[in-house]
């Protein structure tokens, strides 16, 4: 007589019933993307006309978000200064995982139009990883929103994975910060 | 009482802009504040130096985001200043028909953004849609719908395409009609009133002790202090406008004042597409190569309303192919950081973001 | 305005009534400037204001290497009798000081500080102008001077992106011919409608 109990015949391994999870979990989270909204710089002034009635980000799930310990999507809007940078890496390691970049216009690619400045960083994956990349200057609402496009589509194929680079290489990340910013740490009146 | 320390931005909904207020607060009350800027600082005024006169008109619209307009036609009638460059009759109307686009579209930016510290976004979604449509006419027009890079020194870069007045006229037209819905939506909204009716005072004393201009000064010592009035550049001289005053200056009045200024650009819009002659655009300034040009040698300040307030650049030439140094007023730079500093501190917490909203600060060109 | 010519009459009396002048330009209808010593610095502006010329548009530094000076520039304005007027004085540049104008104008504070931090002069009397204000932990001479290069900073301390070809020109005159004789090909395409002949 068989046994009511149910017993599959090849037994899942911990690793196997993880990876399904993951899998169901990415399922939801590329279709309800929370976005942080850290105005960095220029490129966020065509976050409103993406996000409003005109081209409705909402259409494809996503919407914005205030704190970072709740978003999905750290936003980088543009060039990103030594001052910002120090929060910006503060932002993003208060997030929680899985966490994912997106850089807009082509400063944080390679500098753009202040890649000589004394100020401005010319290429943000040096600092922390980012996933994908939108070019202009500035984008189009259509190119930043094809950009959400290509990070949905990538987390499907799971090659958004860059969370987990900046756990696999996080000496080679903190180096470059602080070969970059000097230390890490606000130091300034308000937090003494 | 215990101090407690807080601070507002550089990443909040309510904070516009990448720029942050520090806040010694006392329960809800604000004890010492001040901003601190330079998140965005990208050393504009030394990357000037280093580039051509030609080559800086692609990197100055960059200096101030909401409306960068203002940046290339203080650039270009600071140079023309010097060069004793006379422009074309129909670049100066063009140039005109430009600027007050983007005057609107950043009070709309500035009145929609009244939508994140008081919670009321349905405002905010209708002014970016209206300012959508602006960017989308100046697109038409430049080929570029944020950085137009289209006032050049000696004019502007190219003529205006075909049937564009139509579409001006199209837009004017229902936002003319719309105003009166944004006033119902935002000013008039029985819901926020009472968060921006009587609250953040500012009193004439402190405009002249601050050097506040634009709105914040008309607001409160009820005379037309406009740079198109008193000091008029391109063909502000030749159309009639007015300029919204008021004595009692609340966050409400500023607002109001923003709205009638939508009102008057519009007007000024539909004397120039009347008024504008035909002729050429552009003159080259025929000084050397084509692109290697020079200017001589000279001093010039060059004055521009912008929407907030005096904006300006500060230009020295030592006769060479680039500037020797171009130091940039920004409008919003005794508001933001001496008006934090000096008049925040008695009001509240939720109205540091007002503050921020009503007085037209705009980090961008407070940090350069 | 309709008066504008007696406002800079006006101006011009009240400078030359104060302090001696060094030099002195009319950049515009509108607009004067005028070169003095440092110490009348506080006097002419004082007067000035009492004039009514009570809002200070502008602070800043210009660097001139080749003289050795710093020159300070203090931009004035009436809205009554809409003249700019440029007060400008040259300083040394070896530990360049001046001192602040703020019981003068109060709106001078944040002028002072960046000018401070861009140019390293010193004012006296501004009671934080040594604060950082914008710049975060600068480890170089002041940005704003000429011998500065942001070019060679920026090339030391940020990683630039390396890119696998190199797209520039190295041989100016090569690369023109080059370009003309696709050019030529081109047209010649185009002239024969795509058939080889």
């Amino acid at each position: 007589m068989l046994s009511t109990k149910f017993t599959p015949k090849n037994k899942m391994t911990k690793a196997e019933i993880d990876r399904k999870w993951w899998e169901v979990g990415d399922y939801f989270r590329r279709n309800s993307l929370w976005l942080l909204m850290y105005c960095t710089g220029c490129c966020a002034v065509e976050l409103p006309p993406s996000m409003t009635s005109a081209y409705d980000m909402e259409r494809l799930g996503m919407g914005p978000m205030a704190t970072p310990r709740q978003a999905d999507i750290l936003l980088v809007s543009g060039y990103l200064s030594l001052k910002t940078l120090r929060r910006l890496i503060y932002t993003y390691e208060q997030m929680s995982e899985p966490k994912y970049v997106v850089a807009l216009g082509s400063c944080p690619i390679n500098g753009g139009i202040y890649h000589d400045s004394h100020a401005v960083i010319n290429q943000l994956d040096q600092y922390i990883p980012v996933d994908v990349y939108v070019a202009g200057c500035m984008p189009n609402p259509e190119s930043v929103l094809n950009g959400f496009v290509d990070l949905m589509e990538g987390i499907k194929q799971k090659t958004m994975n860059g969370w987990k680079r900046y756990h696999d290489h996080f000496e080679w990340y903190k180096e470059n910060q602080k070969n970059s910013l000097g230390e890490v740490i606000v130091h300034d009146e308000f937090h003494q | 009482m215990k101090e407690m320390k807080l601070f507002l931005g550089p990443q909040h909904p309510g904070m516009h802009g990448n720029a942050s207020v520090h806040m010694f607060v006392d329960g809800d009350i604000i004890k010492r504040s001040y901003l601190l800027p330079g998140m965005l600082h990208r050393g504009f005024e030394k990357q000037m130096e280093r580039k051509l006169w030609v080559n800086n008109i692609s990197l100055i619209p960059r200096v101030c985001v909401p409306e960068p307009d203002i940046n290339e036609m203080s650039f270009a009638t600071a140079a023309e200043k010097i060069l004793k460059l006379e422009v074309p009759e129909r670049a100066h109307w063009i140039r005109m028909i430009i600027l007050e686009l983007a005057r609107i579209s950043a009070h709309l930016m500035a009145y929609g953004g009244l939508g994140g510290p008081t919670g009321n976004y349905t405002l905010m979604y209708h002014a970016h849609v209206d300012r959508n449509l602006i960017l989308d006419i100046f697109e038409k027009i430049t080929g570029a719908r944020v950085y137009h890079q289209y006032i050049v020194i000696g004019g502007v870069r190219q003529d205006l395409p075909d049937g564009i007045e139509e579409d001006i006229n199209v837009f004017i037209d229902d936002l003319e009609r719309r105003l009166v819905e944004y006033r119902d939506l935002g000013i008039d909204n029985a819901s926020i009133v009472k968060r921006i009716k009587d609250t953040i005072m500012l009193p004439e004393e402190v405009v002249w002790e601050l050097g506040v201009t634009g709105i914040g000064m008309r607001s409160a010592v009820n005379k037309p202090y406009d740079v198109r009035k008193v000091v008029p550049y391109a063909r502000y001289d030749q159309v009639e406008f007015e300029v919204p005053v008021s004595d009692y200056s609340d966050a409400r009045a500023r607002l109001d004042i923003k709205i009638k200024e939508i009102q008057q650009s519009i007007i000024i819009i539909r004397q120039c597409l009347a008024k504008m002659p035909e002729g050429p655009v552009r003159v080259k300034p025929d000084r050397g190569q084509s692109m290697r040009w020079t200017v001589p040698k000279g001093y010039a300040y060059a004055p521009i309303e912008s929407s907030r307030g005096e904006f300006g650049y500060y230009m020295v030439s030592n006769g060479g192919t680039s500037p020797w140094r171009v130091g940039v007023r920004g409008a919003s730079y005794p508001q933001g950081l001496l008006g934090i500093e000096k008049y925040l501190p008695g009001t509240r917490i939720d109205d540091a973001a007002l503050w921020v909203d009503t007085m037209g600060i705009c980090s961008p060109e407070i940090d350069r | 305005m309709t008066n504008s010519i007696n406002n800079l009459e006006l101006v011009k009396e009240l400078v030359s009534k104060t302090t001696t002048i060094l030099k002195e330009e009319n950049i515009d209808v509108q607009q004067l400037a005028f070169e003095v010593n440092t110490c009348d610095i506080h006097h002419v502006l004082s007067v000035l204001k009492s004039a009514g010329w009570k809002q200070l548009s502008y602070l800043s530094a210009v660097d001139w290497p080749d003289e050795n000076k710093f020159e300070v520039v203090y931009i004035l304005f009436n809205w009554d009798k809409p003249v700019y007027v440029q007060i400008r004085t040259k300083i040394d540049r070896e530990n360049p000081s001046i001192d602040s104008i703020l019981p003068i104008f109060p709106g001078a504070k944040y002028y002072e500080r960046e000018a401070h931090e861009f140019f390293g002069i010193a004012f006296p009397g501004n009671p934080d102008y040594e604060k950082q204000l914008i710049l975060e932990g600068w480890d170089d001479i002041p940005p704003l001077r000429k011998d500065f290069d942001p070019s060679a900073y920026s090339d030391r301390k940020f990683p630039s992106r390396e890119y696998p070809q190199d797209y520039s020109v190295t041989d100016e005159k090569n690369h023109s011919l080059e370009k003309r004789a696709e050019r030529k090909a081109r047209a010649e395409r185009l002239r024969t409608g795509g058939k080889k002949q």
